[in-house]
């Protein structure tokens, strides 16, 4: 397998063999298809970091990710969820899916 | 390295958000001409009524045409949430002048989206786009001329009544 991608947290993996990818979070690794990557990406874009500043909004500073048809279930701080922006951004431009330069930094 | 990502998306990234915003967006215009069609029913303007519900069809048929490309791409399409649809309107002029500005606001959005796929090189999202402004040349028409004829027509009598018949010219 090819690393492709490694932040603080997670590394992705290319699998040439399986056709597919492994991401590492650290707790597992978990194989993905191009697919879920994608649904991954949208599941970030969609979670309101703002409010992880704000006790209101987010008391517990956690994000409760389902992937992969909801055979995983991940609990993340903040810096676990930005690290998992960053890295997502990353990969997708490592990928050559991406064209646009980092807009998350840690 | 074999580059599993490329045989199995065809598109960038940023085209696909765009492309998932546009398709939110045509979600959002067929909903508001569902709410127009709705007005037009009970205010006894039952010609212009038939002519929305058959444009939140048209805007539908949009939607479900970007959502089919991301899926032929390889993309993500997303069902989209539709929220915030007006149902209060002042008169039949408002409802086609809420019309036009709709149709000029999707246009443009359109037009962002070629201009952002050109920047990408992304030439697929922009051939498929070309049908979408050509379509909005037609869609802008179509209303330009309800509201032309408005104008001549003119509210007073039984003008209104006047105008609601002759919206059956553009209902095809």
């Amino acid at each position: 397998m090819n690393v492709i991608v490694q932040t603080s947290y997670y590394t992705l993996y290319q699998s040439a063999k399986e056709r597919s990818f492994y991401v590492d979070f650290g707790q597992k690794m978990v194989r993905m298809s191009l697919c879920q990557l994608l649904a991954l990406r949208y599941k970030l874009m969609s979670i309101p970091i703002e409010n992880h500043f704000d006790g209101d909004l987010n008391k517990h500073g956690f994000e409760v990710l389902l992937l992969c048809n909801k055979e995983h279930l991940l609990v993340l701080n903040t810096y676990e969820i930005l690290d998992l922006k960053q890295f997502v951004e990353q990969s997708f431009m490592a990928l050559g899916l991406s064209v646009e330069a980092e807009t998350v930094t840690i | 390295m074999k580059d599993i990502a490329r045989q199995s998306m065809s598109i960038k990234v940023e085209s696909m958000d765009l492309l998932n915003g546009q398709i939110k967006m045509e979600a959002h215009a067929s909903a508001t001409y569902l709410a127009m069609a709705s007005w037009c029913e009970q205010n006894g303007f039952f010609t212009s009524a038939k002519f929305f519900y058959k444009q939140s069809e048209e805007e539908r048929g949009h939607m479900m045409k970007i959502f089919e490309f991301l899926v032929d791409t390889g993309g993500n399409p997303v069902s989209p949430e539709v929220t915030n649809i007006n149902h209060d309107y002042s008169s039949i002029v408002d409802v086609f002048e809420n019309t036009l500005e709709h149709e000029v606001a999707v246009t443009k959005s359109i037009h962002n989206i070629v201009k952002k796929a050109r920047e990408l090189g992304d030439l697929a999202t922009e051939r498929f786009l070309d049908w979408f402004v050509l379509e909005q040349v037609e869609e802008e028409n179509t209303i330009r001329d309800i509201l032309d004829m408005i104008e001549v027509t003119g509210t007073e009598g039984v003008g209104l009544q006047m105008i609601d018949n002759q919206v059956a010219n553009w209902i095809e």
